[in-house]
């Protein structure tokens, strides 16, 4: 199989997200409705402090990405309550059909004086097809444990078989050695399954995929789909220090496969290349896999995380993939 | 209603000889574990406050002679328990803590402080096994035991670990929201229940265990549970939510709430049967109890004024818990 890459698909700057946000358009994650597609995404407002709130916003897109034909201005969600987990923004929130309604794991930031913020995993439901979504507490589903001290986000939740599974980033360390020594982290990705949705099982601190690039390798958000039977993950890796500015150590697209949803095998393949000069030149990052009338896409993020939007790509299939 | 006896200051941080610089002021949260010759008294102490006039806290012990436990033989020369890495829930602090013998081990329960932006702080309930008859002990993981959960969106704290029969139980502290009194975020919270077959690994009962009686914003905490005379016995402490430091009328009082099974509990604070002092250490508030019994004698530790800045005192109890 091999990605034909079909652009930027969605430029912030060229819609009318609200007042507040001031940019950005990170971790696009698809819901496909009858006659559109749906594509949410987290905009950022500015803090009195300067610093970043993410908030979740949506775009329709007709059948073919071609034309945009609905924008939302305004959050799909009220903000975080005062000292509560997803207090300072949602990024990412991964969507699932559930009977009628539609499911939101969200990833909570919070931010923290010794360290910039921590994350947890969050769940909200809209009763209005994906329009409004209302917290289902104000709390976590998923937060650090025992061996998963920090950093617990990036939800990506799939039923299989009737059973739920989540697939997440759990934070590993904190290191000096970012901007001013400002501490870095490094997160890998986790499973946990889990019947209702809500209460989750998982092997504490277990990495399902293993390192490409040595221990200080950060991994995130995974995304999982079927794909001829086969189950495919897709997510982004990159160094733990100097990853901002230094395309060499920056976001790359990972893959991995597996048939049993326990054990994975890690290629890396197939290969999606940044375009020299283009707006995806210097990083791939924040994927999200769907399927769309028989065919599989992946939207991503380019050059700075996300801030001059995302792009999408279309797997193209060999024979033998199917 | 119970009698207690007030028998006086029992440890007082300003009077002790050759502390160290780890325990400037602060006995807080006193737990007992019985040996033969000495009644060793668990608590949370600070240094002095940094730059900023924050604090970090530390869990150390007294060792008190079973005769006179006024008496103090000796002291820990060391916190018991480090604090957390950075970036963990527990870099800022271990407080409060309890101790339960588990066969010739020594399990402790605390609460793990970092510290936040919006708000002050954040507790989550971390584990650590002594296994040389409880002079040091060891983490059982980086990560919290009990961490946030939808229901129990931040500060878990105020552990009681207890066991009987073959079960564990957790009665603990759970924030319900932060409020802005005089532009200070204060934190209200409720006590809550959870269960386990292993000590470890806990389920939560997600309901409040006592009403109100302050009314919806009363903050409850430290569950001490007593078996005695076939029943379960709770002496906890409660207030207002806010102005609640320096406010005689508006801070912690000692209540009261018994149960038969550990699920159903019955309140009835009229019968605690400790209150404040006219004058002295505890004169404003009573709070943080521990009831234990040594020798056919029912005592109880409890904090006064500041929550316990000048130490704890003992006080008896006269007749017996029905």
């Amino acid at each position: 199989m091999k990605w034909q890459k079909l652009g930027l698909i969605f430029d912030p700057s060229q819609h009318d997200l609200g007042p507040d946000i001031v940019g950005y358009a990170q971790g696009p994650q698809a819901l496909v409705f009858d006659d559109f597609v749906r594509i949410y995404f987290s905009a950022r407002r500015q803090s009195a402090n300067g610093k970043y709130v993410s908030s979740i916003r949506f775009i329709d897109f007709d059948k073919d990405f071609r034309r945009v034909v609905g924008v939302c201005d305004r959050p799909v969600i009220a903000d975080g309550k005062l000292g509560t987990f997803d207090e300072h923004g949602i990024f990412p929130m991964n969507v699932l059909r559930v009977g009628d309604r539609i499911h939101a794991y969200t990833c909570g930031w919070s931010r923290r004086v010794s360290v910039s913020i921590d994350m947890a995993i969050g769940l909200a439901i809209s009763d209005d097809h994906g329009r409004t979504f209302v917290r289902a507490g104000d709390g976590p589903v998923l937060s650090a444990s025992l061996h998963e001290p920090f950093l617990i986000g990036d939800p990506c939740v799939r039923v299989h078989m009737g059973v739920y599974h989540m697939w997440y980033i759990f934070g590993t360390r904190w290191q000096a050695g970012g901007r001013d020594n400002e501490p870095e982290r490094t997160y890998k990705i986790g499973h946990a399954v889990s019947a209702d949705g809500r209460k989750w099982a998982r092997e504490q601190a277990l990495q399902i995929i293993p390192d490409r690039i040595g221990a200080d390798e950060s991994q995130a958000l995974p995304t999982v789909i079927a794909i001829g039977g086969r189950h495919h993950m897709f997510f982004c890796y990159r160094e733990s220090l100097d990853f901002r500015r230094n395309p060499a150590r920056a976001y790359r697209i990972g893959h991995a496969w597996s048939d049993d949803l326990r054990h994975w095998t890690r290629d890396d393949q197939p290969a999606l290349e940044g375009t020299a000069g283009g707006w995806d030149a210097e990083m791939q990052c924040y994927p999200n896999a769907f399927e769309h009338d028989g065919k599989i896409y992946l939207l991503y993020n380019g050059n700075e995380f996300g801030k001059h939007g995302f792009g999408l790509a279309r797997l193209e299939l060999d024979e033998s993939d199917r | 209603m119970y009698k207690w006896r007030k028998l006086g200051l029992l440890l007082e941080p300003s009077t002790l000889a050759g502390k160290p610089e780890w325990f400037n002021e602060f006995a807080q949260a006193p737990n007992s574990i019985l040996f033969d010759k000495f009644v060793r008294v668990y608590f949370c102490c600070r240094p002095q406050a940094d730059a900023a006039g924050q604090y970090v806290s530390y869990c150390t012990y007294v060792d008190l002679n079973r005769n006179n436990l006024f008496e103090i033989l000796s002291m820990a020369p060391k916190p018991v328990l480090a604090l957390g890495e950075l970036g963990s829930f527990d870099e800022f602090g271990t407080y409060p803590v309890s101790t339960i013998r588990d066969g010739a081990d020594i399990l402790a329960c605390y609460g793990g402080w970092t510290r936040c932006e919006s708000v002050p702080f954040n507790v989550s309930l971390g584990m650590a096994r002594s296994t040389d008859g409880g002079n040091s002990f060891v983490k059982l993981g980086p990560g919290p035991v009990l961490s946030h959960s939808l229901d129990e969106p931040f500060v878990v704290t105020s552990p009681k670990i207890r066991k009987y029969g073959n079960t564990w139980f957790l009665a603990y502290t759970a924030g319900r929201k932060w409020m802005i009194a005089d532009g200070r975020p204060e934190v209200v919270y409720k006590l809550r229940m959870a269960h386990s077959t292993d000590g470890i690994n806990w389920t939560r009962l997600d309901r409040d265990i006592i009403p109100d009686r302050l009314g919806k914003d009363e903050a409850q905490a430290c569950p001490d549970i007593f078996f005695w005379n076939g029943k379960y016995h709770m002496f906890f402490c409660y207030r207002q939510a806010t102005d609640f430091r320096f406010s005689r009328e508006r801070t912690y009082r000692i209540g009261y709430a018994c149960s038969s099974d550990m699920l159903d509990w019955v309140r009835d604070d009229s019968k605690a049967g400790i209150e404040v002092s006219d004058e002295g250490w505890d004169s404003e508030m009573v709070a943080y109890p521990h009831v234990f019994e040594l020798d056919g004698a029912i005592y109880m530790l409890y904090l006064g004024n500041q929550v316990g800045r000048y130490g704890f005192g003992l006080a008896k109890l006269e007749g017996t818990l029905d």
